[in-house]
């Protein structure tokens, strides 16, 4: 009982924040999708019908209406974890760059990183996200191969301070995050904490 | 849930849960969730101190005193929301044999994870305390984990691998031991187990 329920907490958030699309979706499509569609078309008949005197008329519709709503505290979180994880991400590949010996040993570390950003980019619905998960953009900041420490040592060193900072960084995002996303921040965090400790001297990552 | 007076052992962090929880329900239910993890990790580290040996061992010690110690800081916390900490198992199914040092290891390893997993579910409360209460317990899991494994893990307590040990009665209705330990049977685990080295 005991272990199977703190196993079914951490399953059950998972489900809770991934699967939620694919359900809602599965159910909607499958029960009423037909019916939905054909109202939709209705609609977007009645739609056009009404918005044509407004183009003859030359207003410009929405676009006029004003700006767009600032983004919710949850979307800008998230924006900041991505960043972050962005950054991290140029921080290891400046790093190989200047000190190709590293890759085997920062390898892992890395594609975990990919992995986190995958996973925050999949939670961030707008049409600028996720669109390019293999080629993140160069965030303001990020360093190039000659701006970071080129000796392994000094190079692990740099990388440490760097994921301990980050962890540290999205703790203190914690509690500004709706509950499913404190949660994947809070994983993401101790995962960046068990890469600062494999990046300590004397240890081997990997 | 009401009135029931926290003993001095919960101290002020139990005091303060109890001023702050804005969810109570909800609170007790994710701290005897992260209480049962540790009462398993409690009896876990006793079965894989038994198998190893020097720096390991006293590895494994500092672990099982820890848990321990998490163990009762929860139980004083559930306490002082007025409810009553769930019991530990009186035995534990082990997910695989531990038979030696690498099995304890992966056991090890295993029981961090699904600690890790347990206190996740603190960080889904509204409660800025206890979120950060469990972020923080969910990173040490992760660090004692990555030390038992040698290798990090992209999603800690997300992804749990594998099953951990279950409490023999949920389902069984009897002890089951570890294959390996006749020593293991014992109806509560030694807790000199790990300490010993």
């Amino acid at each position: 009982m005991a272990c199977w329920d703190a196993h079914t907490v951490g399953h059950g958030a998972v489900r809770d924040w991934s699967g939620r699309d694919g359900g809602g979706q599965d159910r909607g499509g499958r029960t009423a999708g037909g019916q939905v569609a054909r109202k939709a078309t209705r609609r977007g008949v009645l739609a056009a019908a009404l918005s044509l005197p407004l183009v003859a008329a030359g207003c410009k519709g929405i676009g006029a209406l004003g700006t767009p709503p600032p983004p919710l505290p949850d979307v800008a979180v998230l924006r900041d974890a991505i960043a972050g994880e962005t950054l991290m991400i140029s921080r290891y590949h400046a790093v190989l760059a200047a000190a190709p010996a590293l890759t085997g040993s920062l390898g892992p570390l890395l594609d975990q990183h990919r992995e986190h950003l995958a996973r925050l980019r999949a939670r961030l619905v707008e049409p600028s996200a996720g669109s390019q998960p293999g080629h993140p953009p160069s965030p303001a900041g990020s360093p190039s191969a000659t701006q970071v420490p080129s000796t392994p040592a000094a190079a692990r060193a740099y990388l440490r301070q760097a994921e301990q900072a980050a962890a540290t960084a999205l703790l203190a995002r914690l509690t500004t995050a709706p509950p499913a996303l404190a949660q994947l921040l809070a994983s993401i965090a101790a995962s960046e904490a068990t890469h600062a400790l494999l990046l300590t001297p004397g240890r081997r990552p990997g | 849930m009401s009135a029931s007076p926290s003993p001095s052992a919960a101290g002020a962090a139990g005091q303060g849960v109890q001023e702050l929880a804005a969810e109570p329900a909800a609170a007790v239910r994710a701290l005897q969730m992260a209480l049962t993890a540790e009462h398993a990790a409690v009896y876990g580290y006793g079965v894989a101190g038994a198998h190893l040996a020097g720096a390991r061992q006293k590895a494994a010690a500092r672990a099982w005193a820890g848990h321990e110690a998490a163990r009762d800081t929860l139980a004083a916390m559930i306490t002082a929301l007025g409810a009553e900490p769930v019991a530990a198992a009186p035995a534990y199914r082990l997910p695989f044999p531990v038979r030696n040092a690498p099995t304890a290891i992966l056991l090890a390893a295993l029981l961090e994870d699904r600690v890790a997993a347990a206190y996740l579910g603190l960080v889904a409360l509204a409660d800025d305390r206890l979120r950060v209460l469990g972020a923080r317990a969910v990173q040490a899991a992760a660090l004692r984990a990555t030390e038992w494994r040698g290798r990090t893990l992209a999603f800690p307590g997300l992804e749990v691998p594998g099953p951990g040990p279950v409490p023999s009665g949920a389902g069984a209705g009897q002890p089951v031991p570890s294959a390996s330990g006749p020593g293991r049977a014992s109806p509560s685990p030694p807790p000199t187990g790990p300490a010993g080295g």
